[in-house]
C-alpha cells in the first residue's frame, strides 16, 4: 500500500464571478522511500493538489488513502482530518513559516508536541542534529540563515514521523547551491526515514534527485518520465 | 511547551506595559471597593464598638446618628428598673468643629454616662479611661493628639488620658470620648462674640414688652456678660443603651420597653441597617457604577491588546492549526495570555494598594471576600475581554500556512 494514494480528484471554486475548475480527475500514488516532483505553470493546480491532499482543502470528489486509511470518499470525509494531519503528515512550503516566538528547538517540538509524540523534546535535538543544526537549537527564526531556516522547517516536518512530507516550492526562496542541499535532505529524508515525499518544485536542476516527476497542466495531471502515472 | 508564555517572553516589553495600564485601572477599582468598605465599616463601627444590643431612642426617630433623638436622662432610671436589663446608659453624640489649641479639630464627640462607662470598652489602646468627671478626652490616633496633650476647647482646659484605634463616626469623624457633661459643655459652647450678640437679642426683645418697665432690673441683669440664664437641672441625651442579663434575651427586654409611649426601642441590627440605608446608599450606588465604568475600561483595553496579539499571529495560528493543534490549544494560548496580563495587573493593583491606601484620606476596607471578589472580577474580564480573540483564532484557516 503507497503511503498516499489519490484517485479521481476534482476540486473546483469560484474566483470572484468565475468558476475555475482548478483539479480534474487527478490520480495520484506515492510510495514510502520514494521522492516524488510535482511540475507545472503557475495556476496548473499544484497548490491546490497539495492542499488537498494534506488534507487542509478536501476534493469535492475522489478518493484519498493515507498509507491503508481511507480519509476522504467523495464528499465525505472519515475521522478528524486535523487528527489524520497530525499523525500523518508534514508541511513544509516556500517560506520557513516558522513560528517567531519559539526557539528552533521549540519549532519543531512543538509540532511532536502536538502530534503527542513520545519525548518531543528529545526527538527535535535528533532531527535538528541530523538536519546539521543542531547548534543554532536555541536561536530563534530572526537569527537564522534561509537555508538553516528551511532545515529547521524539514525536522518540523519530520517530528511527527509522518508517513507523508508535502513541500510545497521548498526551494523557491533559495540560491541555486542552498536549494539543491535542500533537495538532497528531502532525498535522504525519504531515505532513511522511509518518508514518501511530494515535492511541488519549478527547480528543473534538481530533477535527478526525484524518483518520479509529474507534471500538473490546466488541473490535470500527465505522467513524465520515470514511474509516475 | 507554553505557548502563551513563549509569545510573552518574546514581547515582553508590550506585556508589561500593558499589564502595568491594567494594574492602575484595577488599582481603583480595587480603592473603589476598598471606599465601599470603609463607608460600611465607618458608619457603623461606632454602633458596634458600643457594644449595646438595643439602643433606645426618642420615640419614631432614627436612632442618635442618623436623627434627632432627644430622651430624658431620667429613661436611663427607668430602663435600668426593668426585670431582665443588666446595664443600661445614657449617650451623646454630636459632631462638632471645634478650634483647639490653633488646630482646627472636627470630630464625632459621644458623651458617656461616666463613671458607669469610662469608654474603656471602645477599645483604648493607649492611655487609660475616662477617670473622672471633668476635663478628660479619649481621642482617637487619627486627630493627632497624644495622651497627656492638653487643650482647650469651649474655654475648658482638657487634657487626652486615653487613644482609640481607629474609632470613627458614621461619617468617617474621628472619635472623641467625653463624660456626657463635658461633651454638653463643648457642643453648646458659643464664642464671645456669638454670646454678646445673643445678649443684644434678649434684651431688643425685653425692650419691646412691658416688662422692661415693670422690671428695670432685669434689663441690667440681661446685659451682665456675667449672668446666663439658669441651666435645666439635665440636659437631654440622645439615646440609652441597653445590655440585658446574659440568661435574658433581648427581644424580651424590646418587647417590654416598646409599650412606653415616649421611647423606641431599636436593636442593633436594626441601628446598622438604618445607618447603612442613610449614609452610604448613594455612595455606594456611584462607587458601583464608577466600578463599572473601569471595570468595562479595563475589559476593552485588555481585549484591545489580546485582539491586536492575535491578528499580529494570524499566520502562526495558521500554522498550529497546519500541524493539528486542537482547539482547545488554540484557544488555550489566548485565553492564558488574557489571563497572565489579568493576574499580573491584580498582583499590581494590590501591591500599589498596599503602599497607597493608607494614604488616602477616607479609610480603605478590605477584607480577604473583597480581595476574592475582586479577583474573580479580574479573571472574568480577562475571560470576557478574550472571547473575540478567540473566535477570531479559532475561524482562522489552516490554508493561510500554505500561502506563504
Amino acid at each position: 500500500m503507497p503511503a498516499l494514494h489519490a484517485e479521481g480528484i476534482y476540486k473546483s471554486y469560484e474566483s470572484g464571478q468565475t468558476f475555475v475548475q482548478a483539479l480534474t480527475n487527478v490520480c495520484l500514488s506515492v510510495h514510502a522511500g520514494t521522492m516524488v516532483a510535482l511540475l507545472g505553470p503557475s495556476g496548473s493546480g499544484k497548490s491546490t493538489l497539495v492542499k488537498a491532499l494534506g488534507l487542509v482543502s478536501p476534493p469535492d470528489n475522489g478518493r484519498i488513502w493515507i498509507e491503508d486509511q481511507l480519509v476522504v470518499d467523495g464528499a465525505n470525509v472519515f475521522g478528524d482530518l486535523r487528527h489524520v494531519r497530525r499523525k500523518k503528515l508534514g508541511f513544509v512550503f516556500q517560506r520557513a513559516n516558522l513560528i517567531p516566538f519559539l526557539t528552533a528547538k521549540q519549532n519543531v517540538q512543538i509540532a511532536g508536541d502536538i502530534a503527542d509524540t513520545p519525548n518531543p523534546g528529545t526527538r527535535a535535538d535528533e532531527l535538528l542534529r541530523y538536519l546539521e543544526v543542531g547548534h543554532r537549537a536555541g536561536s530563534f527564526p530572526r537569527e537564522l540563515s534561509g537555508g538553516e531556516q528551511q532545515r529547521v522547517a524539514v525536522a518540523r516536518a519530520l517530528a511527527n514521523s509522518p508517513a507523508l512530507v508535502l513541500a510545497d516550492e521548498p526551494t523557491a526562496a533559495l540560491d541555486g547551491t542552498r536549494g539543491r542541499s535542500v533537495m538532497e535532505l528531502f532525498r535522504r529524508v525519504a531515505r532513511e526515514q522511509n518518508a514518501a515525499v511530494l515535492v511541488v518544485t519549478h527547480d528543473h536542476r534538481t530533477l535527478d534527485l526525484f524518483d518520479e516527476l509529474h507534471e500538473m497542466e490546466d488541473g490535470r495531471l500527465k505522467p513524465r518520465g520515470g514511474d509516475s502515472h | 511547551m507554553n505557548l502563551a508564555l513563549a509569545d510573552i517572553r518574546s514581547n515582553v516589553r508590550r506585556f508589561i506595559a500593558t499589564s502595568l495600564g491594567v494594574g492602575l485601572l484595577f488599582t481603583v477599582v480595587l480603592a473603589m471597593a476598598g471606599i465601599y468598605g470603609g463607608l460600611v465599616d465607618d458608619a457603623t463601627m461606632l454602633e458596634r464598638s458600643a457594644m449595646a444590643p438595643l439602643w433606645v431612642v426618642q420615640r419614631d426617630s432614627r436612632g442618635p446618628f442618623a436623627d434627632q433623638s432627644r430622651i430624658d436622662p431620667s429613661v436611663v432610671a427607668r430602663v435600668w428598673a426593668v426585670p431582665g436589663v443588666a446595664r443600661a446608659r445614657g449617650l451623646t453624640f454630636q459632631v462638632v468643629q471645634r478650634r483647639a489649641s490653633d488646630r482646627e479639630l472636627r470630630f464625632a464627640l459621644v458623651g458617656l454616662d461616666w463613671p458607669e462607662d469610662d469608654g474603656r470598652a471602645f477599645n483604648v489602646v493607649a492611655g487609660r479611661g475616662l477617670g473622672q468627671a471633668k476635663g478628660e478626652l479619649v481621642v482617637d490616633a487619627s486627630l493627632g493628639l497624644a495622651v497627656g496633650t492638653a487643650l482647650t476647647l469651649a474655654g475648658e482646659e482638657f487634657r487626652v488620658v486615653g487613644q482609640l484605634h481607629q474609632l470613627l463616626g458614621p461619617g468617617g469623624e474621628p472619635v472623641v470620648l467625653s463624660t456626657m457633661k463635658d461633651a454638653q459643655l463643648i457642643f453648646d459652647y458659643a464664642a464671645p462674640d456669638a454670646r454678646s450678640m445673643e445678649r443684644e437679642r434678649r434684651l431688643e426683645r425685653l425692650r419691646v414688652t412691658e416688662l422692661a418697665s415693670m422690671a428695670p432690673s432685669i434689663e441690667g441683669l440681661l446685659a451682665d456678660p456675667a449672668w446666663s440664664p439658669p441651666a435645666l437641672p439635665s440636659a437631654p441625651i440622645n439615646a440609652v443603651l441597653v445590655n440585658p442579663f446574659d440568661s435574658v434575651s433581648f427581644r424580651e427586654i424590646q418587647a417590654k420597653l416598646s409599650g412606653w409611649e415616649d421611647v423606641t426601642v431599636l436593636t442593633n441590627q436594626e441601628q446598622e441597617q438604618i445607618l447603612l440605608e442613610g449614609t452610604v446608599d448613594k455612595p455606594k450606588r456611584q462607587l458601583a457604577l464608577f466600578s463599572i465604568i473601569l471595570i468595562v475600561t479595563s475589559s476593552i483595553l485588555i481585549s484591545a491588546l489580546i485582539y491586536t496579539t492575535t491578528l499580529d499571529k494570524l499566520h502562526d495560528i495558521a500554522m498550529l492549526k497546519l500541524l493539528g493543534a486542537s482547539s482547545a490549544r488554540i484557544a488555550g494560548m489566548v485565553l492564558q495570555q488574557a489571563w497572565l496580563m489579568g493576574v499580573l495587573g491584580y498582583a499590581l493593583a494590590i501591591t500599589l494598594g498596599h503602599f497607597a491606601f493608607p494614604h488616602f484620606p477616607r479609610r480603605i476596607v478590605l477584607n480577604d471576600t473583597a480581595f476574592v471578589g475582586v479577583g474573580v472580577l479580574v479573571l472574568v474580564v480577562s475571560t470576557l475581554a478574550s472571547l473575540v480573540a478567540v473566535k477570531f483564532a479559532l475561524r482562522v484557516d489552516p490554508a493561510r500556512a500554505l500561502e506563504g
